[in-house]
Protein backbone atom coordinates (compact mmCIF):
# COMPACT_ATOMS: atom_id res chain seq x y z
CA UNK A 1 0.00 0.00 0.00
CA UNK A 2 1.52 3.31 -0.95
CA UNK A 3 1.52 6.29 1.27
CA UNK A 4 -1.22 8.18 -0.46
CA UNK A 5 -3.59 5.27 -0.05
CA UNK A 6 -2.62 5.10 3.60
CA UNK A 7 -3.40 8.76 4.06
CA UNK A 8 -6.81 8.36 2.46
CA UNK A 9 -7.64 5.40 4.64
CA UNK A 10 -6.60 7.20 7.80
CA UNK A 11 -8.74 10.13 6.71
CA UNK A 12 -11.75 7.88 6.14
CA UNK A 13 -11.36 6.20 9.49
CA UNK A 14 -11.09 9.54 11.24
CA UNK A 15 -14.21 10.81 9.54
CA UNK A 16 -16.06 7.61 10.44
CA UNK A 17 -15.00 7.99 14.05
CA UNK A 18 -16.14 11.57 14.17
CA UNK A 19 -19.42 10.54 12.58
CA UNK A 20 -19.86 7.79 15.15
CA UNK A 21 -19.23 10.11 18.07
CA UNK A 22 -21.79 12.54 16.66
CA UNK A 23 -24.33 9.72 16.48
CA UNK A 24 -23.51 8.57 20.00
CA UNK A 25 -23.97 12.10 21.29
CA UNK A 26 -27.32 12.46 19.57
CA UNK A 27 -28.52 9.21 21.04
CA UNK A 28 -26.97 9.03 24.49
CA UNK A 29 -25.75 12.45 25.59
CA UNK A 30 -28.74 13.23 27.81
CA UNK A 31 -28.63 9.76 29.36
CA UNK A 32 -24.94 10.14 30.10
CA UNK A 33 -25.51 13.66 31.41
CA UNK A 34 -28.14 12.42 33.86
CA UNK A 35 -26.00 9.52 34.99
CA UNK A 36 -23.11 11.89 35.59
CA UNK A 37 -25.40 14.26 37.47
CA UNK A 38 -26.49 11.51 39.84
CA UNK A 39 -22.83 11.05 40.72
CA UNK A 40 -21.72 14.67 41.03
CA UNK A 41 -25.01 16.53 41.79
CA UNK A 42 -23.91 19.67 39.98
CA UNK A 43 -25.16 20.65 36.54
CA UNK A 44 -22.12 22.52 35.27
CA UNK A 45 -19.70 19.85 36.47
CA UNK A 46 -21.96 17.20 34.94
CA UNK A 47 -21.81 19.00 31.58
CA UNK A 48 -18.03 19.36 31.73
CA UNK A 49 -17.57 15.71 32.62
CA UNK A 50 -19.96 14.55 29.90
CA UNK A 51 -17.90 16.50 27.38
CA UNK A 52 -14.75 14.78 28.63
CA UNK A 53 -16.46 11.40 28.51
CA UNK A 54 -17.26 11.71 24.80
CA UNK A 55 -13.69 12.72 24.06
CA UNK A 56 -12.52 9.71 26.01
CA UNK A 57 -14.81 7.50 23.92
CA UNK A 58 -13.34 8.97 20.76
CA UNK A 59 -9.85 8.09 21.94
CA UNK A 60 -10.83 4.63 23.13
CA UNK A 61 -12.99 3.72 20.16
CA UNK A 62 -10.32 1.34 18.85
CA UNK A 63 -10.59 -0.62 22.09
CA UNK A 64 -14.26 -1.34 21.61
CA UNK A 65 -14.52 -4.89 20.34
CA UNK A 66 -18.23 -5.57 20.54
CA UNK A 67 -18.03 -7.82 23.62
CA UNK A 68 -20.48 -5.42 25.17
CA UNK A 69 -23.19 -3.31 23.62
CA UNK A 70 -22.07 0.17 22.67
CA UNK A 71 -24.39 1.58 25.30
CA UNK A 72 -22.99 -0.49 28.18
CA UNK A 73 -19.47 0.33 27.02
CA UNK A 74 -20.28 4.04 26.94
CA UNK A 75 -21.95 3.98 30.34
CA UNK A 76 -19.02 2.13 31.81
CA UNK A 77 -16.61 4.80 30.62
CA UNK A 78 -18.93 7.43 32.07
CA UNK A 79 -19.25 5.67 35.41
CA UNK A 80 -15.50 5.21 35.72
CA UNK A 81 -14.86 8.79 34.73
CA UNK A 82 -17.21 10.05 37.44
CA UNK A 83 -15.65 7.87 40.09
CA UNK A 84 -12.21 9.08 39.05
CA UNK A 85 -13.48 12.62 39.37
CA UNK A 86 -14.95 12.03 42.82
CA UNK A 87 -11.62 10.58 43.93
CA UNK A 88 -9.64 13.42 42.40
CA UNK A 89 -7.69 15.99 44.31
CA UNK A 90 -9.67 18.77 42.67
CA UNK A 91 -12.99 17.41 43.85
CA UNK A 92 -11.87 16.75 47.37
CA UNK A 93 -10.33 20.19 47.65
CA UNK A 94 -13.41 21.94 46.26
CA UNK A 95 -15.84 19.96 48.37
CA UNK A 96 -13.78 20.74 51.46
CA UNK A 97 -14.09 24.43 50.65
CA UNK A 98 -17.81 23.97 50.33
CA UNK A 99 -17.98 22.29 53.70
CA UNK A 100 -16.24 25.28 55.23
CA UNK A 101 -18.84 27.53 53.64
CA UNK A 102 -21.50 25.45 55.34
CA UNK A 103 -20.40 26.93 58.65
CA UNK A 104 -20.64 30.48 57.39
CA UNK A 105 -24.23 31.65 57.04
CA UNK A 106 -24.79 33.46 53.76
CA UNK A 107 -27.51 34.52 51.43
CA UNK A 108 -26.09 32.58 48.48
CA UNK A 109 -26.37 29.39 50.49
CA UNK A 110 -30.10 29.94 50.87
CA UNK A 111 -30.47 30.58 47.17
CA UNK A 112 -28.56 27.43 46.41
CA UNK A 113 -30.81 25.39 48.68
CA UNK A 114 -33.82 26.86 46.99
CA UNK A 115 -32.47 25.81 43.61
CA UNK A 116 -31.76 22.31 44.85
CA UNK A 117 -35.22 22.10 46.39
CA UNK A 118 -36.74 23.18 43.10
CA UNK A 119 -34.80 20.59 41.14
CA UNK A 120 -35.47 17.79 43.57
CA UNK A 121 -38.99 18.78 44.38
CA UNK A 122 -40.32 15.32 45.18
CA UNK A 123 -39.36 13.17 48.11
CA UNK A 124 -38.53 10.14 46.05
CA UNK A 125 -35.91 11.79 43.84
CA UNK A 126 -34.49 13.55 46.85
CA UNK A 127 -34.25 10.31 48.80
CA UNK A 128 -32.52 8.55 45.90
CA UNK A 129 -30.11 11.43 45.36
CA UNK A 130 -29.11 11.36 49.01
CA UNK A 131 -28.17 7.68 48.93
CA UNK A 132 -24.48 6.76 49.21
CA UNK A 133 -22.97 6.44 45.74
CA UNK A 134 -22.78 2.65 45.62
CA UNK A 135 -26.54 2.45 46.13
CA UNK A 136 -27.41 5.56 44.15
CA UNK A 137 -25.73 4.34 40.96
CA UNK A 138 -27.51 1.00 40.86
CA UNK A 139 -30.92 2.46 41.74
CA UNK A 140 -30.51 5.01 38.96
CA UNK A 141 -29.27 2.49 36.40
CA UNK A 142 -32.03 0.02 37.23
CA UNK A 143 -35.07 2.23 37.73
CA UNK A 144 -34.22 5.17 35.52
CA UNK A 145 -32.13 3.62 32.77
CA UNK A 146 -34.00 0.32 33.10
CA UNK A 147 -30.83 -1.73 32.81
CA UNK A 148 -30.88 -5.35 33.96
CA UNK A 149 -28.66 -6.43 36.88
CA UNK A 150 -26.41 -8.16 34.35
CA UNK A 151 -25.97 -4.91 32.41
CA UNK A 152 -25.42 -2.93 35.60
CA UNK A 153 -22.75 -5.43 36.52
CA UNK A 154 -20.98 -4.69 33.22
CA UNK A 155 -21.28 -0.94 33.65
CA UNK A 156 -20.10 -0.79 37.26
CA UNK A 157 -17.78 -3.85 37.19
CA UNK A 158 -19.47 -4.99 40.39
CA UNK A 159 -20.41 -8.65 40.82
CA UNK A 160 -24.05 -9.37 40.07
CA UNK A 161 -24.76 -10.85 43.50
CA UNK A 162 -23.27 -7.82 45.19
CA UNK A 163 -25.60 -5.69 43.10
CA UNK A 164 -28.60 -7.71 44.28
CA UNK A 165 -27.56 -7.30 47.92
CA UNK A 166 -26.97 -3.60 47.47
CA UNK A 167 -30.32 -3.15 45.79
CA UNK A 168 -32.04 -4.81 48.74
CA UNK A 169 -30.18 -2.57 51.16
CA UNK A 170 -30.91 0.52 49.03
CA UNK A 171 -34.62 -0.21 49.16
CA UNK A 172 -34.46 -0.53 52.95
CA UNK A 173 -32.69 2.80 53.30
CA UNK A 174 -35.16 4.46 50.97
CA UNK A 175 -38.09 3.04 52.90
CA UNK A 176 -36.69 4.54 56.11
CA UNK A 177 -36.10 7.88 54.46
CA UNK A 178 -39.56 8.06 52.97
CA UNK A 179 -41.08 7.17 56.32
CA UNK A 180 -39.24 10.06 57.97
CA UNK A 181 -40.52 12.45 55.33
CA UNK A 182 -44.12 11.44 55.86
CA UNK B 1 -41.07 -0.22 48.06
CA UNK B 2 -40.74 -1.30 44.46
CA UNK B 3 -43.98 0.52 43.78
CA UNK B 4 -42.77 4.09 44.29
CA UNK B 5 -39.41 3.31 42.66
CA UNK B 6 -41.15 2.61 39.39
CA UNK B 7 -42.16 6.25 39.46
CA UNK B 8 -38.55 7.30 39.81
CA UNK B 9 -38.03 7.95 36.12
CA UNK B 10 -41.05 10.18 35.88
CA UNK B 11 -40.24 11.98 39.12
CA UNK B 12 -36.61 12.64 38.22
CA UNK B 13 -37.50 13.77 34.71
CA UNK B 14 -40.01 16.20 36.11
CA UNK B 15 -37.86 17.57 38.90
CA UNK B 16 -34.16 16.77 38.92
CA UNK B 17 -33.59 16.83 35.16
CA UNK B 18 -36.10 19.47 34.20
CA UNK B 19 -34.73 21.88 31.56
CA UNK B 20 -31.47 19.97 31.67
CA UNK B 21 -29.98 18.69 28.44
CA UNK B 22 -26.60 18.28 26.76
CA UNK B 23 -26.75 21.39 24.59
CA UNK B 24 -25.72 21.81 20.94
CA UNK B 25 -22.90 24.10 22.11
CA UNK B 26 -21.53 21.34 24.30
CA UNK B 27 -21.78 18.84 21.44
CA UNK B 28 -20.02 21.25 19.12
CA UNK B 29 -17.27 21.75 21.67
CA UNK B 30 -16.65 17.98 21.62
CA UNK B 31 -16.60 17.90 17.81
CA UNK B 32 -14.28 20.90 17.69
CA UNK B 33 -11.77 19.24 20.02
CA UNK B 34 -11.91 16.05 17.95
CA UNK B 35 -11.26 18.01 14.77
CA UNK B 36 -8.31 19.78 16.36
CA UNK B 37 -6.77 16.47 17.39
CA UNK B 38 -7.47 15.11 13.93
CA UNK B 39 -5.66 17.96 12.17
CA UNK B 40 -2.62 17.49 14.39
CA UNK B 41 -2.45 13.90 13.25
CA UNK B 42 -2.88 15.03 9.66
CA UNK B 43 0.08 17.33 10.06
CA UNK B 44 2.15 14.31 10.78
CA UNK B 45 0.69 12.50 7.79
CA UNK B 46 1.18 15.08 5.10
CA UNK B 47 4.59 16.20 6.00
CA UNK B 48 6.50 13.27 4.64
CA UNK B 49 5.34 13.74 1.08
CA UNK B 50 5.50 17.49 1.44
CA UNK B 51 9.10 17.37 2.56
CA UNK B 52 9.98 15.17 -0.39
CA UNK B 53 8.15 17.49 -2.76
CA UNK B 54 10.11 20.47 -1.47
CA UNK B 55 13.44 18.65 -1.66
CA UNK B 56 12.69 17.43 -5.19
CA UNK B 57 12.11 20.95 -6.42
CA UNK B 58 15.63 21.85 -5.37
CA UNK B 59 17.24 18.84 -7.07
CA UNK B 60 18.24 20.56 -10.30
CA UNK B 61 18.84 24.14 -9.22
CA UNK B 62 18.70 26.56 -6.33
CA UNK B 63 15.43 28.37 -5.86
CA UNK B 64 14.00 31.06 -3.66
CA UNK B 65 10.95 30.66 -1.47
CA UNK B 66 8.36 32.18 -3.78
CA UNK B 67 9.48 29.93 -6.65
CA UNK B 68 9.20 26.89 -4.43
CA UNK B 69 5.76 27.95 -3.32
CA UNK B 70 4.39 28.39 -6.86
CA UNK B 71 6.02 25.22 -8.14
CA UNK B 72 4.52 23.23 -5.28
CA UNK B 73 1.13 24.30 -6.54
CA UNK B 74 2.08 23.18 -10.04
CA UNK B 75 2.98 19.82 -8.55
CA UNK B 76 -0.49 19.66 -6.99
CA UNK B 77 1.02 19.98 -3.54
CA UNK B 78 -1.40 22.21 -1.66
CA UNK B 79 -0.25 21.70 1.92
CA UNK B 80 0.81 25.32 2.25
CA UNK B 81 -2.24 26.80 0.59
CA UNK B 82 -3.58 29.60 2.71
CA UNK B 83 -0.66 29.34 5.10
CA UNK B 84 2.33 30.03 2.86
CA UNK B 85 4.30 31.20 5.87
CA UNK B 86 4.56 27.59 7.01
CA UNK B 87 6.72 26.84 3.98
CA UNK B 88 9.42 29.13 5.34
CA UNK B 89 9.20 27.43 8.69
CA UNK B 90 9.75 24.09 6.99
CA UNK B 91 12.62 25.45 4.86
CA UNK B 92 14.23 26.83 7.98
CA UNK B 93 13.91 23.45 9.69
CA UNK B 94 15.31 21.57 6.70
CA UNK B 95 18.24 23.95 6.71
CA UNK B 96 18.90 23.39 10.39
CA UNK B 97 18.81 19.63 9.73
CA UNK B 98 21.40 20.21 6.98
CA UNK B 99 19.10 18.82 4.30
CA UNK B 100 19.40 22.05 2.37
CA UNK B 101 21.71 25.08 2.39
CA UNK B 102 20.88 28.67 1.64
CA UNK B 103 22.59 31.83 0.48
CA UNK B 104 21.56 35.40 -0.14
CA UNK B 105 21.75 36.56 -3.76
CA UNK B 106 20.38 39.99 -4.72
CA UNK B 107 18.45 40.28 -1.48
CA UNK B 108 16.75 36.96 -2.03
CA UNK B 109 17.45 33.78 -0.19
CA UNK B 110 18.19 30.85 -2.47
CA UNK B 111 17.91 27.31 -1.21
CA UNK B 112 20.09 24.45 -2.50
CA UNK B 113 19.75 20.75 -1.89
CA UNK B 114 22.55 19.45 0.35
CA UNK B 115 24.04 15.96 0.20
CA UNK B 116 21.89 14.73 3.07
CA UNK B 117 18.79 15.99 1.30
CA UNK B 118 19.79 14.26 -1.93
CA UNK B 119 20.19 10.97 -0.09
CA UNK B 120 16.81 11.49 1.49
CA UNK B 121 15.08 11.89 -1.88
CA UNK B 122 16.82 8.91 -3.49
CA UNK B 123 16.19 6.85 -0.38
CA UNK B 124 12.53 7.72 -0.52
CA UNK B 125 12.14 6.31 -4.03
CA UNK B 126 14.45 3.31 -3.75
CA UNK B 127 12.94 2.63 -0.35
CA UNK B 128 16.40 1.98 1.06
CA UNK B 129 15.84 1.22 4.68
CA UNK B 130 18.62 3.39 6.06
CA UNK B 131 17.48 6.58 4.37
CA UNK B 132 13.93 5.65 5.17
CA UNK B 133 14.76 5.51 8.86
CA UNK B 134 16.53 8.85 8.59
CA UNK B 135 13.49 10.35 6.95
CA UNK B 136 11.22 8.95 9.63
CA UNK B 137 13.43 10.45 12.26
CA UNK B 138 13.42 13.77 10.49
CA UNK B 139 9.67 13.59 10.23
CA UNK B 140 9.35 13.13 13.93
CA UNK B 141 11.67 16.00 14.66
CA UNK B 142 9.82 18.23 12.22
CA UNK B 143 6.44 17.30 13.57
CA UNK B 144 7.64 17.90 17.06
CA UNK B 145 9.05 21.29 16.20
CA UNK B 146 5.97 22.20 14.20
CA UNK B 147 3.80 21.56 17.18
CA UNK B 148 5.91 23.71 19.43
CA UNK B 149 5.59 26.68 17.08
Amino acid sequence: MNELEQITIIDDVMEDKEQLITQLMDEYSDGILYLVYTYVKNRTIAEDLTQEIFLKCYEKLDQFHHQASLKTWLYRIASNHCKDYLRSWHYRKVSLTEKIWDYIPSKSKEVEEEVIAKHQGDNLSQAVMSLPIKYREIVFLHFYEELSFREISKVTTVNINTIKTRMKRAKEILKEKMKEEV
Amino acid sequence: MTGPLFNLKKAMKKNVFQDFSFSEERKNAVKETIRRKHSQQQLHVWQEKTIIAVLELLQLQSKHGYDISTQLFQKQEFSFQGEEGQLYTLLHLLESKKMITSEWINERKYYTLALKGKKCVTGYYTESSKSFLELKQLMEECTYEFKSY
